[in-house]
């Protein structure tokens, strides 16, 4: 038993894509998510990395219980979220929370910032006078770096990191135990996107709320989170310590992904250090057999072809899913 | 001393809006030197793609440009359409974002470049076929040939990228623009279109001028960098001395607020306080002042203009620091 907040197991999420035509095909579906497991301890940030298409959103959604995963289960502190009650479900949706990439669209344009921030409240914490809503609600405009004087207007008054730091107000107003972000800096201006990394830093710190960090940026993925998967067509690659990963990526995606973000150095001109991949991630409707990264991995062999990988444990809290790591990068 | 393919002046750029003029871009000045790679740096909304798209003649229509952008010495800001036209298609190459806004949706990709490579360079069909062909060989498109008979929509991001980068260099340019290229594109996708222009930047003569909001992006492709604020020009130079020594506290502040693979995680990174400025609203002084921590009254009463500092470097600050 550990004491895991968050466990997701051997997760799956599936979308049924059209149907299979009238002689009966069946319907088709998509594997967004195939064969997920990790956990996320109280306190830590868990990074999520990968490119378009890899089932980072569809996992946080699974988590969240916005779609429903067709294998697999998710436990919160233990019990099983597909199994839980009516009860049990309400104080679930308080103790997770979501911040999305879209800051504007992610606000209803209606409600003042004020009525938008205090309104998880309303539902979780009924017993709250309004007035004792109302100072809670100033609080937090006050901590996430807005004025108590802006309660009354609306989001299309803000710019976009604003509008992130009244998205993560609502969130944490609740005092949730685990904070999704999608993508949640990744449409911010260069220099607005360290303020509202360092404020969720912050938070975390502050209140110990536990955090799954999604994103395509890695460099942003590796100031946020402690340990990080990478995924690839839905598909775990390699769930890695931080430090581990950047120094020394085992498995040929990470390897690869890592090698493709342009350093800031202008020493290090492009051709002679920025690796590029051959070509294109795959459809997720037809994903190649076997190892799903073969047809772009440089160390393919036909094994990689015949056989998925299976995951193996290369270190304490870190395992990947490749047939050949043994024998790679030595 | 050779003259510089683009010669930039006091481009300023202003768009109506009700009855208010919106200031997008103020007093932009800078050369583009033969065969050089220009990077030019802001965040969004800063006027990097208007001052583009100025001296192209490519503004929406409440947009109005004034200054001076001189093309190996002849003026070509504000000229009439035909020749602008001449001249995109065929000596000044521009690469958008979004490829599919680049490259008429109803023609085969084949088409697209052999009507550019027989309007502008005279060739016969077959001999344009045959360039378009090269083309796509050379920004390393999977079976060219086939592809030629492509739509557009029947390409991936990347591979439209590819396509429309052919499509700005068949015609040998002299200038290539490329307007955040790769930003819609995934890190590995990106990684192989920046190899491309950096490839096509060392094996032919065109200058590239790279419009990006990704510092990270120029360090490695660009000779010099154009830093812009609020739309102003705020620092140029040579890359390896912006990233050794900026000179303008807003560069500086970039620098160190940036997520590197390099920074320590564990360590906060010195975030730049504030927003950038909204162009209805810019303040009479310094755009950054609201955000700089070396702000005097000064600042907030005079705008800094871009001043030579030495031969190769400029900035536009009135308290710049000593670049050490
Ligand atoms: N047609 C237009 N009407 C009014 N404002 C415009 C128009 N086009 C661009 N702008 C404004 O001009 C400013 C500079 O834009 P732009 O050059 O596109 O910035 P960047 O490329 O650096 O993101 C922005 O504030 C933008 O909103
Ligand atoms: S299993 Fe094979 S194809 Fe997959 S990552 Fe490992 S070497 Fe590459
Ligand atoms: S002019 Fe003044 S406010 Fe502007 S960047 Fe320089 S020191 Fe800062
Ligand atoms: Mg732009």
């Amino acid at each position: 038993m550990t004491d895991a907040l968050l466990q997701v197991e051997a997760l799956n999420v599936d979308y049924a894509v059209g149907s299979g035509g009238l002689l009966g095909g069946g319907r088709k579906f998509l594997r967004a998510v195939s064969d997920i497991s990790f956990e996320i301890n109280a306190g830590e940030t868990l990074g999520i990395v990968g490119e378009t298409g890899c089932g980072k959103s569809s996992l946080g959604k699974a988590i969240l219980n916005l779609v429903t995963p067709s294998g697999g289960r998710v436990l919160w502190r233990g019990r099983d979220v597909t199994k839980m009650d009516r009860k049990e479900l309400r104080a679930l949706r308080s103790e997770m929370q979501i911040v999305f990439q879209d800051p504007l669209s992610s606000l209803n344009p209606r409600m003042t910032v004020g009525e938008i921030v205090a309104e998880p409240l309303r539902v979780h914490a009924p017993e709250l006078s309004a007035e004792q809503r109302n100072k809670a609600m100033i609080e937090m405009l006050e901590r996430v770096g807005l004025r108590a004087d802006m309660q009354n207007r609306y989001p299309n008054e803000f710019s976009g990191g604003q509008c992130q730091r009244i998205s993560i107000a609502r969130a944490m107003i609740v005092k949730p135990k685990l904070i999704v972000c999608d993508e949640a800096v990744s449409a911010l201006d260069v220099s607005i996107q360290a303020q509202i990394c360092n404020l969720l830093r912050d938070l975390q710190r502050e209140t110990g709320v536990s955090m799954l960090f999604i994103s395509h940026d890695l460099a942003v993925v590796r100031y946020m989170a402690q340990r990080i998967l990478v995924m690839y067509l839905g598909n775990l690659m390699e769930l890695s310590p931080r430090d581990e990963l950047f120094e020394r990526p085992r498995h040929p995606y990470s390897r690869a992904l890592i090698g493709a973000v342009p350093e800031a150095d202008p020493n290090l001109r492009i051709v002679d250090s920025l690796v590029a991949l051959e070509g294109e991630i795959p459809s997720p409707l037809s994903p190649p057999s076997g190892c799903v990264f073969r047809t772009r991995c440089p160390n393919a062999t036909p094994a990689c072809v015949g056989s998925v990988p299976q995951r193996e444990a290369v270190g304490p809290a870190h395992t990947l899913a490749c047939h050949h790591w043994r024998t790679l990068y030595d | 001393m050779v003259e510089p393919v683009l010669k930039i002046r006091d481009l300023s750029v202003s768009f109506a809006a009700g009855d208010q003029q919106l200031a997008a871009v103020s007093n932009v000045s800078f050369d583009l030197n033969e065969e050089e790679c220009l990077g030019i740096v802001g965040e969004s909304g800063s006027g990097k793609s208007q001052t583009f798209l100025a001296a192209l003649g490519l503004l929406a229509r409440n947009g109005r440009a004034t200054g001076s952008v001189l093309y190996r010495g002849q003026e070509i800001l504000n000229a009439p359409r035909h020749e602008l036209d001449e001249l995109r298609g065929n000596r000044l190459g521009m690469v958008f974002q979004d490829a599919l806004s680049g490259l008429t949706p109803t023609m085969r990709i084949g088409q697209q470049l052999a009507e550019s490579a027989e309007r502008h360079l005279g060739m016969s069909p077959a001999e344009a076929r045959a360039r378009a062909l090269e083309m796509l060989e050379i920004v390393s498109i999977p079976d060219p040939a086939q592809r030629l008979n492509a739509y557009p929509f029947e390409l991936s991001g990347g591979m439209r990228q590819r396509v429309m980068i052919a499509l700005a260099m068949i015609c040998k340019p002299d200038v290539l623009i490329a307007d955040e290229p790769t930003t819609a594109l995934d890190v590995t996708v990106q990684a192989q279109i920046l190899r491309l222009l950096d490839g096509l930047k060392r094996h032919t003569k065109t200058s590239v001028v790279m419009i990006t909001h990704d510092l990270a992006v120029v360090a490695g492709l660009c000779d010099r960098i154009l830093i812009m604020y609020g739309g102003r020009p705020v620092e140029l130079g040579a890359t390896a001395e912006i990233f050794s020594g900026p000179l303008h506290p807003y560069t500086a502040g970039l620098l160190r607020s940036m997520p590197t693979l390099s920074i320590d995680p564990e360590v906060d990174l010195p975030a730049i306080p504030g927003q950038p400025p909204d162009i209805s609203q810019l303040p009479a002084g310094c755009a950054f002042a609201e955000r700089c921590e070396r702000a005097s009254d000064r600042c907030l009463r005079e705008d800094p203009l871009l001043t030579a500092r030495t031969n190769a470097r400029s900035v536009a600050c009135h308290f710049p620091l000593d670049g050490n």
